[in-house]
């Protein structure tokens, strides 16, 4: 709902529909009869929120509560804030139109490491004191946040009030309830967060201390008001019995992912050290295929989406695929639904699941074998071999593909510049693959495209003390893969390595970065992850006026003994198993992923999931 | 296999949605309906649909329109309306299914009600300012093409206006060329008095209407 001021904006700006909501199973409620305002934001376009999964997820399951209204916000693009601004006119939520000053609660779904200032910028469009000091004592405009980049909250520790470590769907609603209390017994702000620092899975910047050694480096991180040393994460045990919803609000204007998505699992086997989300998730959880064959169903019914997408980290690992989808393409052809099925392995294309998927759609293919020798996917642990690789080229080029995309890292630990020639030799090696698959499409060319990005080391990594490259280095890196790439079939991208940089420093930062961050807010930061915005120079100029060195936050080799910024952290994989993993990539060995061979990381604590499935000697 | 015509308003929210996104919420909203409508037989079948006269982002439109062929003839009219409402978002409400009786190609002119005004001005002199240009021989535009910026002489795509002052803006009701050839969109007008004065204007603009050559209401 827009009020007249916003309307007569709306027709001076692009894509106007992002800003109107009113879209189909939008949630509407009487704002006079709930008690809990929620506005979950996401701190970037319409388009891009509108295709996060865990938004629809908590969006409904908030909603799924009486006592909660739950209303979407997202960051107004350059020109729609420009006229904002200009009019006076603060960040509103798109069902009621109230501003964000009107909430109880303003979430804010963590994502990207550069979109911080978005986060800052939208609290300031909405008219709320970005810092938790500034917003006083009084229960209201409680900032939440929580998210993958939540596992290292430091660097913004100054701004939000709490942040929800792991899986939200249990304890936000634990706050919720929290909060509920409070307010009916009048306690302030203050006193609601020492109660809600005892809930598992909450983490309140306030109630810890941190004191530094001269050198920069963490001296002690104390918690005090009876805060918890050790924040644990939480997560969802029975996938099945995990709240979904059978409804999303479905956009008018195009998104980034325009189809009902469906989860599949939880977490990731395979242990790939450069891989964040194959840690923090751990362990691996499956949802049944009934269930996601129901859920599916029921998304599609309600949606009138004709296109379903089975979200995972990796989904060719899912232990039932097959029947999974014998049993989803029994309805989907005839209700004209079609199965996507992204981020397959390399190792995981198989006949069977390419002729189930080839049935309603033909999408181009992408494999991500991240790094071009074979030494330095074992260093990864990427547990890809080269052959694989062209056995499943030659599977897609004998079924008709002629496009395959290809995605890489540079500036892995111990790479050499042959690692780096090696990309340029892969793509060859595919090119050659295709004119030997004697079934190839008739009278066609092979496209090969090959997307360099730059490692960034993150927490809760084996990595996670590994300096990144800089960004000369990276540079250096890109020419010669340039160099090297001797075929016009091969396409060559590479992302930017200026955001990689700044990416690094706040991936791995502490609570000195606060400074850094406020100071970008005041002059307007904003969409750092656009390169329409981002401006490294910038960035630069700010580092030096706070006088940090983003060199110690990106580029240092930290170590084992160092007091990392998110060591207070618990995401069931142990520090000493990451530390393990570390050596064993600077040895070259690879570790067998959770269904082969348990290593002990630590996650079995939770008791169920992979861990506990019964092992079948598979390869 | 029946031609149907199914009638529609487009208004609040859905004002602002383009045609591109107009055309895919309408065919999820057939999708979601089930209503037993001819699909494209290509390798991603979707229902097929047609309008036979696409509206600007924007404008609100009281007697929209849009074409399917309905697989099973018997199916009630009724109860396409009723099913694409309760898939439809609140901006877009179906009113009316019918036959399609003309061809889109007939449609020659629309009318529109355009309510125009200039903050801190009073409605009359927007009501002079517009009776001025519209009594002009020519009125000039300046349309970027392909090849260039091109000047058009909007006039003759007038058929008829009529200026009435309401108490906070000026009133323009207009019937204008309308249809593939030469189409005349209200917006030009707005260029065009804008051009003529120097002010920029806050219009609300929504088309009432589609006629044939003959003016007879397109049906």
């Amino acid at each position: 709902m827009v009020s007249k001021k916003v309307e007569k904006l709306l027709l001076k700006v692009q894509k106007p529909g992002r800003y109107v909501g009113g879209e189909l199973n939008e949630v509407i409620k009487n704002k006079h009869d709930t008690e809990v305002r929620f506005a979950f934001c996401f701190p970037d376009t319409y388009e891009v929120g509108m295709s996060h999964l865990g938004m629809k997820i908590l969006y409904s399951q908030f909603n799924s509560v009486p006592y909660i209204w739950c209303e979407r916000v997202f960051a107004p693009w350059v020109d729609m804030e420009e006229e904002m601004v200009k009019n006076h006119i603060p960040l509103y939520a798109l069902e009621s139109g109230d501003p964000l000053s009107d909430f109880d609660f303003i979430g804010f779904t963590l994502q990207y490491e550069l979109s911080y200032t978005n986060m800052l910028n939208m609290l300031k469009l909405g008219n709320v004191p970005v810092t938790t000091e500034a917003r006083g004592n009084e229960l209201k405009h409680i900032v939440v946040a929580g998210g993958p980049c939540a596992c290292n909250p430091e660097p913004i520790a100054d701004f939000v009030d709490l942040f929800f470590i792991g899986e939200g769907e249990e304890v936000d609603l634990e706050v919720m309830e929290l909060f509920r209390q409070c307010k009916k017994e009048g306690t302030d702000k203050r006193e609601f967060l020492r109660r809600c620092a005892q809930i598992e899975g909450v983490y309140v910047p306030s109630l810890y201390e941190v004191t530094y050694h001269e050198d920069g480096t963490i001296k002690s991180f104390l918690p005090k008001d009876g805060a918890p040393a050790v924040v644990h994460k939480r997560l969802m045990l029975d996938m099945d019995k995990s709240y979904y919803p059978d409804n999303f609000v479905v956009p008018m204007v195009e998104i980034v992912h325009d189809r009902a998505v469906q989860e599949i699992f939880r977490g990731c086997i395979r242990g790939c050290r450069f891989c964040q989300a194959g840690f923090i998730y751990r362990p691996v959880r499956e949802k049944s295929p009934d269930t996601i064959n129901a859920q599916c169903r029921a998304l599609c019914e309600n949606t009138g989406y004709d296109e379903v997408s089975l979200s995972s980290l990796s989904s060719s690992d899912y232990s039932q695929i097959v029947p999974l989808l014998e049993k989803l393409t029994e309805w989907s052809g005839e209700e004209k639904v079609s199965l996507s099925l992204p981020s397959l392995r390399v190792d995981g294309f198989t006949d069977e699941i390419m002729n189930k998927i080839k049935t309603v759609r033909k999408s181009g293919l992408t494999f991500a074998p991240e790094a071009g020798s074979q030494r330095m996917r074992d260093v990864i642990n990427k547990n890809v071999q080269h052959d694989e690789l062209m056995q499943t080229c030659a599977t897609a080029f004998a079924g008709g593909w002629t496009t395959v995309k290809l995605y890489f890292m540079i500036g892995l630990p111990t790479e050499t510049m042959d690692d780096v020639a090696a990309i340029a030799q892969l793509g060859q090696d595919v090119v050659d693959t295709y004119y030997h698959t004697p079934n190839h499409a008739k009278g066609k060319s092979v496209r090969v495209t090959v997307s360099a990005s730059s490692f960034v080391p993150k927490p809760f990594t084996p990595f996670q003390w590994e300096p990144q490259d800089t960004i000369k280095q990276l540079h250096e890196k890109q020419e010669h893969i340039k160099k090297s790439i001797t075929t016009k079939k091969v396409q060559f991208n590479y992302h930017d390595a200026d955001t990689s940089f700044l990416e690094a420093v706040f991936a791995r930062g502490d609570r000195k970065l606060c400074r850094v961050m406020a100071l970008a807010c005041e002059r307007g930061f904003h969409f750092d992850g656009w390169n329409d915005c981002f401006s490294l120079e910038k960035w630069m100029a700010l580092f030096e006026e706070c006088g940090i060195d983003p060199a110690f936050y990106a580029n240092r080799r930290r170590s084992f003994d160092e007091i990392l910024p998110w060591d207070y952290i618990d995401y069931g994989v142990e520090k000493r198993f990451l530390q393990k993993e570390c050596q064993k990539a600077y040895e070259n060995t690879t570790t067998p992923h959770c269904r082969l061979k348990c290593s002990g990381c630590g996650a079995a604590k939770y008791g169920r999931g992979v861990c506990f499935e019964k092992r079948q000697n598979m390869v | 296999m029946k031609n149907v015509r199914i009638w529609f308003k487009k208004d609040f929210e859905c004002r602002y949605i383009s045609h591109l996104d107009l055309n895919r919420t309408m065919l999820r909203a057939l999708h979601k309906s089930k209503i037993p409508i001819w699909h494209t037989e290509g390798f991603n079948p979707h229902p097929f649909a047609t309008f036979p006269l696409p509206l600007s982002l924007g404008f609100r439109g009281v007697n929209e329109c849009m074409d399917v062929r309905l697989e099973d003839e018997n199916f009630s009219f009724e109860e396409i309306k009723n099913r694409l409402n309760a898939c439809l978002p609140r901006g877009l409400r179906v009113f009316d299914v019918t036959e399609a009786i003309m061809k889109a190609g007939k449609i020659a002119y629309a009318s529109f009600t355009m309510l125009l005004s200039l903050p801190d001005k009073s409605s009359r002199l927007v009501c002079e300012q517009l009776g001025a240009l519209l009594q002009n021989d020519t009125i000039e535009i300046k349309k970027k093409s392909k090849k260039g910026i091109k000047t058009v002489d909007i006039k003759p795509g007038i058929k008829s206006a009529a200026v009435t002052e309401l108490f906070d803006c000026a009133k323009l009701d207009v019937v204008l060329s309308a249809g593939s050839s030469d189409n005349v969109n209200p917006n030009l007008i707005i260029a065009a008095l804008t051009r003529a004065t120097g002010c920029e204007y806050e219009a609300d603009v929504t088309r009432n209407e589609l006629y044939n050559s003959d003016m007879e209401p397109f049906r």
